[in-house]
């Protein structure tokens, strides 16, 4: 190679690396300007202590993280740690609650005409277009006191007397459920829409009972699709803040809230921030267990993550 | 048979969880109009909620704030994350992976974590500098925050759809960077450009939490404004509002239809 070739070629790499760096910089300095630094020092105030007036101040220290596995002034209160079990429990129940409402109406759509698909999934998804706080209050007016859902409910037994469906945990869970649906149903029908009924037919040519058809050759094919859509609903419903700040009153406080509530009121910003990192981990926790099961069941890569 | 029962049984699925979908959006509407101010009783037709927002001050300027917010936002996110999308796809066959990471963070964070963590540094820094006082310039911050990601994969996702020797074409039809911006690359560009201003619009306008934490005392938005009323006590003025911000949605709804039929013919 000669020389003024090399140069060339050097050159070329030099504007293709200043390129890039106008190209990208812009926005990956915005970014880590904006959201990775904020969230290091989230993560640093978390081992700071809590001053008189909620600001962190040194020294370092993982008093809060000992305040939220529940220590405090009066010894141990099991409080915080309901809260982390009912994030828990509300995030499992209303996505397994999502698959089971999501599964038919992704297949269903599927089995309209072609020209009615599109129209059906913008149904699906317009509501969740209004703001979030609008359609929680939707709810609150739904199951006030004295509407025809809260009085049915106590024809039934199921709430006392002159009560209404929220403040509840129930109502937590249908405002997750009502909010989170739309997400598991675009990525199951983006599924159904590429299966491949061949294997579906052999299986009943092959007597297959329709569970086992369907287990076989059906769910296999949607498991991409039910893997974004877990993914999609159970993260972001994990730190939820404004459905159990609104349905869910004190008795359904979620870890969301219990976070807020540090940086608000009760003003203690190391356990707001202990409780920052615990969502975190539950996150990347989450995204990296999808991937995993995604991966060993084979639909791994088209798994959008 | 069997069949036919199956499906009748899934189109009734269907209307059910429409019903479920939409019934709390209509209740929002129909009380809207009610007479009186009971949340349980629907007592006869009026607008007097509505004549009531017309009047208040703080509605109006949290409508404006919400407006100046989700454009502003949206322009700077469009410019800031066209760069990066295109940036990606020239240089697609780098080793690019940090900046993946740093795309879909913002994406991945729960919002709550977003919020917070914006806030306490917005407030630290401003302890210390006098910079970044919370109001709409730290709310268009943590929105362009939030919005680049969506333009940048737009965008990245519509470059790796076309053709690749069109780029060699318009390297050779026009001579300078500039041109070939102007000429080739916005106008092939334009249709997801535009879908990247409105879905960054609206991820704007249905924002609440991040919104609310990057907050300050003069720069409440509409969603804001709504959950202290709320907090305050159910009113009947809030179904008025809530009414009007579904009916933008129900109108943005019909447009995007429309704009997608266009699309295909």
């Amino acid at each position: 190679m000669t020389e003024t070739n090399m140069a060339v070629r050097s050159r070329g790499v030099v504007s293709e690396t200043r390129h890039l760096l106008f190209s990208v910089m812009p926005g990956a300095v915005w970014i880590i300007v904006f959201l990775v630094l904020p969230s290091i020092y989230l993560m640093a105030v978390a081992f700071m202590t809590n001053g008189p007036y909620g600001q962190p101040q040194m020294p370092l220290s993982l008093e809060s993280f000992r305040q939220l596995a529940g220590f405090g002034f009066l010894g141990w209160s099991p409080g915080n740690l309901y809260t982390l079990l009912r994030s828990l429990w509300q995030t499992l129940l209303s996505t397994v609650l999502v698959v089971i409402v999501a599964y038919p109406i992704a297949y269903y759509i599927t089995t309209c005409r072609e020209k009615w698909r599109p129209i059906m999934l913008l149904a699906v998804v317009v509501p969740s277009w209004t703001n979030q706080v609008i359609r929680t209050f939707g709810w609150m007016n739904l199951l006030a006191p004295g509407t025809p859902l809260s009085d049915a409910a106590q024809a039934l037994g199921l709430i006392a007397p002159n009560m209404g469906l929220y403040p509840s945990n129930f109502a937590v869970t249908l405002g997750l459920v009502y909010n989170f649906l739309p997400f598991m149903v675009l990525p199951l029908y983006a599924a159904f829409e590429k299966l491949d009924t061949a294997q579906v037919q052999a299986a009943q040519d092959l007597y297959a009972a329709p569970v086992r058809a369907f287990w076989h050759a059906v769910f296999p094919q949607t498991l991409p699709g039910l893997l974004a859509g877990t993914v999609l609903v159970a993260i972001p419903a994990f730190g939820m803040y404004v459905i159990p700040e609104l349905l869910g009153g004190g008795k359904g406080m979620m870890l969301g809230n219990l976070v807020a509530n540090q940086f608000a009121g009760s003003a203690n910003w190391p356990l707001g921030a202990a409780g920052a990192i615990l969502m975190l981990i539950a996150t990347f926790v989450g995204l990296y267990a999808m991937r995993r099961i995604g991966k060993r069941l084979g639909g791994g890569e088209e798994v959008v993550i | 048979m069997k069949k036919r029962t199956l499906q009748r049984g899934l189109t009734a699925f269907w209307w059910v969880t429409i019903t479920f979908l939409y019934l709390p959006l209509l209740v929002v509407m129909l009380f809207s109009f009610n007479a009186s101010n009971s949340a349980a009783n629907f007592t006869g037709f009026s607008l007097r909620w509505y004549e009531r927002l017309m009047g208040n001050e703080q509605i109006i300027s949290a409508f404006w704030n919400s407006l100046v917010l989700a454009i502003v936002s949206s322009v700077v996110a469009l410019a800031i994350g066209c760069l990066i999308g295109y940036g990606m796809y020239r240089h697609r066959h780098r080793k690019l992976g940090w900046l993946i990471v740093l795309i879909y963070l913002p994406i991945v964070l729960p919002d709550i974590v977003f919020g917070i963590s914006e806030m306490a540094f917005f407030v630290s820094i401003h302890r210390h500098t006098g910079l970044l006082q919370p109001g709409l310039g730290t709310m268009i911050i943590a929105h362009v925050t939030f919005q680049i990601p969506f333009v940048a994969l737009i965008v990245y996702s519509r470059l790796v759809g076309l053709d690749a020797t069109l780029f060699e074409a318009a390297k050779d039809l026009y001579a300078t960077p500039f041109k070939r911006a102007v000429h080739f690359l916005i106008p092939t560009l334009k249709p997801a450009l535009i879908s990247a201003f409105f879905l960054s619009f609206t991820l704007s306008v249905d924002d609440f939490v991040i919104s609310f934490f990057t907050a300050g005392p003069e720069s409440a938005t509409l969603p804001i404004y709504i959950w202290g009323a709320i907090k305050k006590g159910v009113s009947p003025e809030i179904n008025a509002i809530a009414t009007l911000m579904i009916g933008a949605v129900a109108i943005a709804a019909v447009l995007s239809l429309m704009f997608n039929r266009q699309g295909r013919h």
